[in-house]
């Protein structure tokens, strides 16, 4: 433990920042071109931004917190330990992850009778954390580190003329309007067109399936899909992994229940900023493992390239 | 004069009721049958989710297909998680069956099943 934050505070004292991308559960098995991308912009920007290691479920506040806030907060905790021991920022661009990992260590920093109880369950595996932990959200560490002007002096394919809806997700707006600002002006500095329509603040409904799978599925996703058809966009945007599952999951439904195809491709934020930063779809695997085609999309730009 | 006929629903009803609450229970809810706690359970529909959980570490598994899929975007073929450090999974294995979680669940390790 005294090596773990002496890791930590050394890396502080030089002013060196060492992040570890949590990758949570969706991101590394539905989402590589995601993974790929957020590690080539992080790299691209200067940042020593390498994926965490030995990482667990986050674990998931939609089922745990719902069940037993102790266990939530113990196994958390697992992952939260090994950032500190790792002497890493633990960044998030998962919205549920995030959350999880935020709210976990503000609950004990902020409550030592919580912070002994996960203590005490985390000693039966060899672990304590200290709570000397920074968890960052991705936009954040753009954002706020690397900042808005070092962001658009990268652009160098601008991505003017793509329309795109854009979806950031509940847990990013449950602690204050920051992270959709945030979400919007890197969005917009790429050179996209956000078009607003009045479903961009609705839940991606992940969690009311649970309990409502119907209405999570057609009054949610298919709502936002309808109307990306509707609008002809060129691309719907995300950053959070948890609802990136939910718009696979609603697809795959459309699809198998009503015959219906939706053809707006669902992108990450990364991939777009890869794309802006000069890179080509095919360096982070833009057209694989994907249940809506982004063919049209690469299409698009290879056509805007043509006509320079 | 002949004893009533009891209501299905409410006979229905008071079997849900003790399903339910057929676990250990406190001293105090021996005496007080209405105090009785229903017992953690976790949601059907997360189950699936939840046993992934338990025997990877992840929600979801990395298979061969997923494998190819993360080389051909330029990854290694396996996440640096619990899908390659078993250890990992092994503490966390440990950490929710000292913690008492998977017992209060009623998940049944051997048989990869919920017991209810």
């Amino acid at each position: 433990m005294i090596m773990a934050n002496s890791i930590s505070q050394t890396a502080n004292s030089r002013g060196h920042k060492k992040y570890g991308y949590f990758l949570g559960c969706v991101m590394p098995a539905k989402m590589p071109w995601a993974e790929k991308a957020t590690l080539m912009i992080s790299k691209h920007l200067g940042l020593d931004f390498e994926e965490m290691k030995e990482t667990l479920c986050c674990v998931r506040p939609g089922v745990w917190k719902a069940i037993n806030t102790d266990w939530w907060l113990t196994l958390t905790s697992q992952n939260l330990a090994n950032a500190e021991k790792q002497g890493i920022i633990l960044v998030d661009s998962c919205n549920g992850c995030w959350i999880s990992h935020y709210e976990t260590l503000k609950e004990l920093t902020e409550e030592p009778a919580k912070l002994e109880m996960v203590n005490r369950n985390l000693s039966s595996i060899g672990m304590h954390f200290s709570g000397d932990l920074k968890v960052k959200h991705f936009l954040e560490v753009l954002y706020e580190d690397v900042g808005l002007k070092k962001i658009r002096s990268n652009v160098v394919r601008p991505l003017d003329g793509f329309r795109i809806m854009r979806h950031i997700g509940c847990h990013a707006r449950k602690h204050g309007d920051k992270l959709p600002g945030y979400f919007d002006e890197i969005l917009r500095a790429t050179g996209v067109e956000i078009i607003d329509t009045p479903y961009d603040k609705t839940c991606c409904g992940l969690l009311l399936y649970f309990s409502d799978p119907h209405t999570s599925i057609f009054d949610r996703i298919g709502v936002k899909m309808s109307t990306a058809k509707e609008l002809d966009i060129d691309a719907y945007a995300i950053i959070c992994s948890g609802c990136y599952d939910q718009f696979e999951r609603a697809v795959k439904v459309f699809k198998d229940e009503r015959g219906i195809s939706f053809d707006t491709p669902i992108v990450h934020f990364s991939e777009l900023l890869a794309i802006a930063f000069g890179y080509k779809p095919d360096d982070f695997g833009m057209k694989y493992c994907r249940p809506i085609p982004t063919t049209k999309f690469i299409e698009k730009l290879a056509s805007k390239e043509g006509k320079k | 004069m002949s004893e009533p006929k009891p209501i299905k629903s409410w006979v229905k009803l008071l079997e849900a009721g003790k399903k339910a609450t057929k676990h250990q229970q406190s001293e105090e809810s021996l005496q007080f049958p209405l105090r009785r706690s229903f017992r953690p359970a976790a949601p059907d529909i997360a189950k699936a989710s939840l046993k992934r959980d338990f025997e990877v570490g992840l929600v979801y598994y990395v298979g061969d297909d997923i494998e190819q899929d993360r080389a051909l975007c330029g990854l290694e073929r396996r996440p640096p998680t619990a899908h390659t450090f078993k250890d990992a999974l092994e503490k966390k294995r440990i950490l929710l069956e000292k913690a008492g979680i998977t017992t209060k669940l009623g998940f049944d390790k051997k048989k990869g099943v919920f017991e209810y």
